[in-house]
């Protein structure tokens, strides 16, 4: 009996081992970013029937460019492994030289395969201040990144004006008015079934009603969608160009309202297409959404986030378009307004206004 | 000389029982065989004293009631003994060994499950199980035959496959969180100390 104890804790031992964890850091050669430190310390890999790999990673970069940075993604991928992940800062303010740090932390399950595992972390994208892109863009990341610096733009010149007509006060208010909203947010855990809407047991058609923003370039109606027990899926939509410039991508937002009453944002909707000015066209997803707590759906609604254009620029909804009732708390802050916010609250009004006089 | 009769098959012919083939060699010998006839004239004596002690035996003596009556008595007597002597239950002897072995190797396999077999293996298995039992009405499948992407409170994950990815940033919770149906699900969070924003996101290819 002792003998076979000892076999188990050996069997234990050698199936229950950590491994050690490669990584690779491959930036272009001509890329406006370098790496000046990488520290994984903490990252480690182990075989239990599969390879487990936890990264925690921080970088330590440099902008080593001419231009100032505004945003940067970076995809941190194994090889053998499921799907791709990023890590992106969309509020950097990066000038030519000065350095910024980012953390990565994923956790992987991958196939056991010989060899120690390798963590490779490269570069996606850059995007400076006038809106030009750097990077391989396999994440299709250039098109967030000009839209976190559309809204960044928008929000700082919200806030700039809040200061110079309602004075340090006005700003002050914006700030606990944005801060307000950012803690009354109610999110809920989702998940998205791509390829095929299952389980929409007892599942119905419902119509999905469209809020109206009278500055957008599409037009959305007749949206239908089939709900099940917290399931909500096969989303299809007509849209409409109603600008005069031919439109290759849009966005909406998808929001779900349970029996309560209570509503909350459920997903994000994008769709390619090619629309002329003045062209209608249909968008129809084979997805389902699928809550990780029950929700009993009542109703569904959306509303276009934003519409790229053929030359590649973008449309979002202003500051007043997105201040129409039923709407403000639903959307969420942009990310420059979280760091704005943050900067209010963490070191005050002042610090605010300085921070907001670099732009 | 040919061999002697044996003595049974003598018996037998001495009481006319032998088949009749068999009767005419034994006869055939006898008359050749002095030992054989002697033998045979004994079995015969012997015969003739049985039946005259079989005639003093009671006359009209019924002997199938007298076997019924025998048999009856014993079993009246076994029955008797049973009820005077304490029963012993037969107690199925069980050793601790195969016990223990038992025990021993339900940890090995367990053992050896949580070693090589992944998480999202287990979780399969532990709802297909659990569909079966339920009829798959009230448990819905966290996992379906493609990729899936959530986003929670605890980061973003895809999983495929049995593999699966997820990004969290070390002790910060996400201050939003979504998915797109194109296949991804991001994840926001805010340091708190710098401002600095920080989006996760995985992808299903």
């Amino acid at each position: 009996m002792t003998n076979k104890i000892y076999i188990a804790i050996a069997v234990s031992a050698l199936s229950l081992h950590a491994q050690g964890l490669n990584h690779k850091i491959d930036f272009p050669k001509d890329s406006p970013v370098s790496v000046l430190s990488a520290d994984f310390g903490n990252s480690n890999a182990t075989a239990r029937g599969a390879n487990l790999i936890e990264v925690n990673a921080a970088l330590s970069l440099r902008n080593s460019g001419q231009k100032r940075i505004r945003s940067m993604t970076l995809m941190v991928s194994a090889p053998d492994a499921v799907g791709k992940g990023s890590v992106s800062v969309p509020t950097l303010d990066a000038g030519p030289g000065e350095t910024f740090s980012v953390h990565i932390g994923t956790r992987l399950v991958r196939p056991l395969a010989a060899g120690n595992p390798v963590v490779e972390v490269t570069l996606d994208g850059v995007l400076f201040d006038d809106l030009s892109f750097f990077g391989p863009d396999m994440l299709h990341s250039q098109r967030s990144m000009i839209m976190w610096e559309l809204e960044a733009q928008r929000d700082r010149k919200y806030f700039k004006s809040l200061l110079a007509t309602a004075g340090a006060e006005g700003l002050r208010n914006g700030m606990l008015s944005s801060l307000a909203r950012q803690g009354d947010s109610s999110q809920r855990g989702v998940q998205m079934v791509r390829g095929r809407a299952t389980n929409l047991d007892a599942e119905r058609e419902t119509q999905f009603a469209f809020l109206e923003i009278p500055e957008s370039p599409v037009e959305a109606s007749n949206g239908m969608a089939r709900i099940g027990a917290s399931l909500a899926g096969a989303p299809r939509f007509e849209v409409r160009n109603r600008s005069n410039r031919a439109v290759q991508h849009l966005e909406i937002s998808w929001i779900v309202k349970d029996q309560q009453g209570r509503e909350f944002l459920a997903a994000s909707m994008p769709a390619d297409l090619k629309l002329a000015p003045n062209q209608s066209g249909q968008v129809a997803q084979d997805a389902a959404l699928r809550f990780d707590r029950p929700v009993s759906i009542q109703s569904m609604s959306g509303f276009v986030s934003s519409v790229e254009f053929a030359d590649g620029t973008q449309w979002i909804p202003s500051r007043s378009a997105l201040d129409q009732p039923g709407l403000r708390p639903l959307v969420a802050p942009s990310p420059e307004e979280q760091r704005l916010s943050q900067i209010y609250n963490k070191r005050g009004l002042q610090a605010l206004i300085e921070e907001l006089k670099k732009f | 000389m040919s061999r002697h009769v044996v003595e049974t098959d003598l018996a037998l012919y001495a009481a006319g029982d032998l088949p009749v083939w068999r009767s005419a060699q034994v006869n055939l010998h006898v008359r050749r065989c002095e030992e054989c006839r002697d033998l045979l004239e004994a079995l015969r004596a012997d015969r003739k004293e049985l039946r005259r002690s079989a005639d003093d035996m009671p006359a009209n003596v019924d002997w199938d009631q007298l076997a019924a009556e025998m048999t009856a008595n014993i079993r009246v007597g076994l029955a008797a003994g049973e009820c005077v002597t304490p029963r012993e239950r037969k107690v199925p002897a069980i050793s601790w060994r195969p016990a223990a072995i038992a025990a021993g190797l339900v940890m090995l396999m367990a053992g050896a499950w949580w070693l090589n077999i992944p998480r999202t293996d287990t979780e399969a298995i532990g709802r297909a199980i659990r569909n079966m039992a339920t009829g798959g009405r009230a448990i819905l499948p966290q996992e379906e035959s493609g990729p899936v992407v959530g986003a929670s409170a605890s980061g973003v994950k895809l999983v495929e496959n049995g593999g699966q990815m997820g990004i969290e940033q070390s002790g910060l919770h996400p201050v939003m969180y979504s998915v797109s149906t194109q296949g991804s699900a991001s994840a926001r969070y805010v340091d708190q100390e710098t401002g600095q924003v920080t989006i996760t996101a995985v992808y299903d290819q």
